[in-house]
């Protein structure tokens, strides 16, 4: 079971962190791509002509998920030191709700400070996983 | 003066670099971005003393910075994202002049699809620090539009 936002997570391999669920707008769409003719972002014909059903969020979205994910865990320990590794492996369509998800795949020790890895994936409300890869940080100085 | 040409897989080269323009980041790029991926973090608003010695923005706040240089020399129809690889070496702050430069490290085809990989590193400006480093890899389309299976996904 996912640790809720206000329960500390159990630094154990096979913990679960707080889940994440985003529904994306297109404003939200726009504000982060920046609007434009011509992208599959924020022009909807332009978007059907290059085979999608509607604009598409910018992938890169979905990492801000992630790193909201381990910002809110590990604190100081991801913003100095933190990684994000993804994979972006099915499009995100406007309007689609995104959980994003991770769980503790292992704990080593890197110059004395404890490193802690993730897997983290982010899936659509069909439960299709959109995002697949992992996230780490140190684990000395957390929020949650 | 840069003669600007459409992106594609043949023009593309091993090695060539790339640089975003400097960017001043400023309150409302912070506010708009947290609005934009509704994370708003009392870190990134002063609501919350942080261990920086002040607030902070989002660490992938200037993933864009980097995935755009290319727009720099090409003209970028369309794309699609394929990874990305995130480090964060040191905090970023409202009222950082900062700067992303980069360099085309490979390209491939795999399964009829193109790919060009960039690794990038991103700094303030001032101070020269690199504030994020990385690399991300995003798919050409080809000249004529579309890949077929696009549709289908």
């Amino acid at each position: 079971m996912p640790a809720s936002s206000s329960q500390k997570i159990v630094m154990e391999v096979g913990s679960e962190l707080p889940a994440l669920k985003k529904t994306i707008t297109q404003r939200q769409i726009d504000c982060y791509s920046g609007v434009r003719p011509k992208s599959i972002h924020t022009d909807v014909e332009w978007a059907k002509a290059k085979g999608f059903p509607a604009p598409l969020a910018q992938a890169l979205m979905s990492t801000a998920y992630v790193s909201q994910m381990m910002v809110t865990w590990l604190g100081a320990g991801f913003i100095r030191g933190g990684k994000i590794s993804a994979s972006f492996i099915k499009p995100v369509i406007v309007g689609d709700t995104l959980t994003a998800r991770a769980v503790i795949k292992s704990r080593e020790e890197e110059n004395g400070r404890p490193r802690v890895t993730v897997e983290c994936w982010c899936e659509n409300q069909h439960g299709v996983k959109t995002l697949v890869g992992s996230a780490s940080g140190f684990a000395d100085q957390l929020r949650t | 003066m840069i003669e600007f040409k459409e992106i594609s897989y043949e023009v593309v080269t091993v090695g060539e670099e790339f640089m975003s323009d400097d960017f001043l980041i400023k309150p409302e790029d912070v506010e708009t971005f947290a609005f934009a991926v509704d994370d708003h973090d009392p870190w990134y608003f002063g609501d919350e003393p942080t261990p920086f010695g002040g607030k902070i923005t989002h660490p992938v706040l200037l993933g864009n910075q980097a995935l755009f240089m290319r727009h720099g020399k090409y003209i970028v129809p369309a794309g699609l994202h394929a990874k990305m690889q995130y480090e964060f070496i040191a905090p970023i702050r409202v009222g950082m002049r900062v700067r992303t430069r980069g360099k085309l490290i490979d390209k491939y085809e795999k399964r009829g699809r193109h790919y060009m990989v960039t690794e990038f590193a991103t700094r303030d400006e001032e101070t020269g620090k690199v504030l994020v480093r990385g690399q991300f890899t995003q798919m050409l389309f080809p000249k004529s539009g579309v890949h077929e299976d696009a549709r289908k996904q």
